[in-house]
């Protein structure tokens, strides 16, 4: 019995398993679940979300946190907008406007990944400080930027790759391809999980540990800079206070998947379970017709049970298994 | 096998599932979303809409964005998806809106937006909105009528909201209107920007205080930053009683329960009230005309009243704040 408890608990497919379970055990309370357009809302829901998380994934690997992705997505936002709205935009007109505009969004993402990872990696900064303060100063610099003020006028080929499914799902997809190749299939990914798992190790067995980090935060500012582009065209609006509130959603999708936040310990495809099993708890707890108040109760209670079991099952990691 | 047994079960379930409308029973189903309930004057409105759709015997769906404008994006999408019969909408801010506006229109579901309006676009809606200017005049005049008995000339400070809400710009500019040509009475020598975050308003209470120690008249775009107020206030010494040796004049917006208090206390000289009630019967009957086919104004503007010591008793019970159980 106790075996099967650990089975079960370790397994790979756990949070896709309660994503099932919870998704039938609510179908028939819940009016409109199954509906095909609520489950393409579903869809469109995870997508960005799923962006982010993927990033998140990376530095968690790593052993660190990364705060700023709120405010990395609203610092993109912005830049994106200064660079293509169609009123003040710095290229308005230029045919090149909006491969310039994503390139920009993607340069300041990986910018502050950068910065981030530099602190990180080569100062020995803990990564919950250096990521706050980024957040705080990038916060205030987007609101300084715009003085509060969001930017229209964006490019109809740019906001459709946030509003339309097809291209927001191609993005996603090739960023999941993309992350579980180089997880999965690549030294660098190897690294990762050494550097996770036991950074002291890593580095005596020739793992360069401070570029490992490094790469991994640049991979979370370039995946959150992505998911601005998604974010941004839906709205149709450059915002300073875009992706504000979503930063626990982002690690509570990637640790209720699975992703240790004891490091060495991520997959992409339990970020994308962890991203379907919060995104659908959001999504039948609103067709519930709850209030707001509840909604929060109920999301902070599962993130934080999605935590209870990830130190679970480190903990089971350790023992053997007829311990 | 478990894994393929989830996934038979994932998609038998898709595939069986039905696109049932939001209507159940005959009744009229309505999504309202509003962007936060951070605020006594939110949660008024949210609940004078649903006791205005109850009156008419309509189904409520509820939706809050906790201040995050793509959650509301999906929230009135969700909406659609239902099938509801109309939404009413408050949004973030003025422009994030215009999509969620189309999106409505697309799918020919109408939608009114609650007290704050969406910027000029080829999106259809209908917005219900206080008259921010003309009623923050009102307050102001009516401040610098109690001033101007005095025969001194006081030193003035206002507290703005985030300048990225056309409410907050109203305010300014109505507050702006009142003082242009009242340089006599009142020379306004700071000016904080609050974004409606009451610590950044305290910090900048304090702060002018400290700057202007003789700073006697203060008006706040919004009374839920009242309590930032008071508290530089009393750490200056400078909160006294109308009447009292010292008294700053004090104004306001909204008409809350502290702002109800503050004037039964004798402290505040007058607030700008917004009629919640009339903003909630106005949102449900322009949703209600619309989907008569019937076509108003796409702004309806709500006059509310100013309340203050004369005419407290008589306005009170019309004060949305006055009503609000502590």
């Amino acid at each position: 019995m106790i075996r099967r408890w650990r089975q079960w608990l370790l397994s790979e497919y756990l949070v896709l398993f309660l994503s099932a379970f919870y998704f039938a055990a609510m179908w028939p309370f819940t009016p409109g679940l199954a509906a095909p357009a609520n489950l393409a809302n579903l869809a469109a829901a995870m997508l960005p979300l799923l962006i982010v998380a993927l990033g998140q994934t990376f530095v968690l690997i790593a052993r660190g946190i990364d705060l700023s992705v709120p405010s990395t997505i609203a610092l993109t936002s912005v830049t994106g907008a200064l660079v293509m709205n169609a009123d003040t935009g710095w290229l308005r007109g230029n045919v090149l406007v909006v491969p310039a505009g994503l390139l920009a969004m993607l340069a300041v993402g990986a910018l502050l990944g950068l910065a981030n990872g530099a602190a990180i990696a080569r100062l020995r900064m803990p990564p919950f400080i250096v990521t706050l303060t980024t957040m705080m100063f990038v916060s205030g610099l987007a609101i300084w930027v715009t003085k509060s003020k969001n930017i229209l006028g964006l490019p109809p080929a740019f906001n459709a790759i946030g509003a339309q499914a097809l291209p927001a799902f191609a993005v996603t997809l090739a960023v999941a391809v993309v992350a579980h190749l180089a997880l999965s299939r690549t030294l660098a990914g190897r690294w990762l999980y050494a550097v996770g798992h036991n950074e002291r190790a890593a580095h005596v067995s020739g793992v360069p540990v401070a570029h490992v980090t490094l790469g991994a935060y640049i991979v979370c500012g370039l995946c959150a800079a992505l998911a601005s582009v998604l974010y941004t065209g839906r709205l149709e609006t450059g915002s300073p206070i875009m992706g504000q509130r979503i930063l626990l959603d982002v690690i509570g999708a990637t640790v209720i998947g699975g992703t240790s936040l004891y490091g060495g310990k991520g997959k992409v495809v339990w970020t994308v379970f962890g991203v379907l099993f919060l995104t659908l708890i959001d999504n039948t707890l609103n067709l519930q017709n709850l209030s707001h108040f509840t909604i929060m109760m109920v999301k902070g209670t599962v993130i934080l049970l999605a935590a209870v079991l990830d130190a679970a099952r480190h903990h089971l990691v350790g023992r053997p298994a007829d311990a | 096998m478990k894994f393929r047994t989830c996934l038979a079960l994932l998609l038998a379930l898709v595939f069986t599932g039905c696109d049932k409308p939001a209507t159940s029973g005959g009744k009229l189903t309505i999504g309202v979303a509003f962007e936060t309930l951070q605020t006594e004057y939110w949660v008024a409105g949210f609940d004078a809409i649903k006791a205005e759709l109850a009156k008419r015997d309509l189904n409520v769906l509820e939706a809050i964005a906790d201040q995050d404008a793509n959650r509301q994006l999906q929230q009135v999408k969700n909406f659609i998806a239902r099938k509801v019969d109309g939404i009413i909408l408050v949004p973030k801010d003025a422009q994030t809106c215009l999509p969620m506006i189309k999106a409505a229109n697309e799918a020919g579901i109408p939608i009114v937006l609650f007290n704050r309006p969406a910027d000029k676009s080829d999106a259809k809606s209908v917005a219900v909105v206080a008259d921010n200017f003309q009623l923050t005049r009102e307050t102001v005049s009516f401040m610098l009528e109690e001033a101007h008995k005095s025969g001194k000339k006081y030193k003035g400070l206002v507290i703005l909201g985030d300048l990225g809400d056309l409410n907050a710009i109203g305010r300014r500019d109505g507050f702006d209107a009142a003082v242009k040509g009242n340089e006599e009475v009142v020379e306004i020598v700071a000016r904080v920007p609050s974004e409606w975050n009451q610590e950044k308003a305290q910090a900048g209470v304090v702060n002018a205080l400290q700057a202007n120690p003789d700073i006697d008249f203060i008006f706040t775009s919004s009374d839920f930053l009242f309590p930032s107020v008071v508290s530089a206030l009393k750490a200056a010494g400078k909160y006294h009683k109308i009447g009292e040796p010292g008294h700053v004049i004090l104004g306001g917006f909204d008409g809350d329960a502290t702002a109800f208090a503050m004037l039964k206390d004798g402290y505040l000289d007058a607030t700008g009230v917004q009629d919640v009630y009339f903003e909630a019967q106005s949102a449900v009957q322009a949703l209600m005309d619309l989907r008569a086919g019937k076509t108003g104004p796409e702004l309806i503007a709500d006059p509310g009243f100013v309340i203050h010591q004369a005419n407290l008793t008589e306005m009170a019970p019309r004060m949305w704040g006055a009503n609000v159980k502590k």
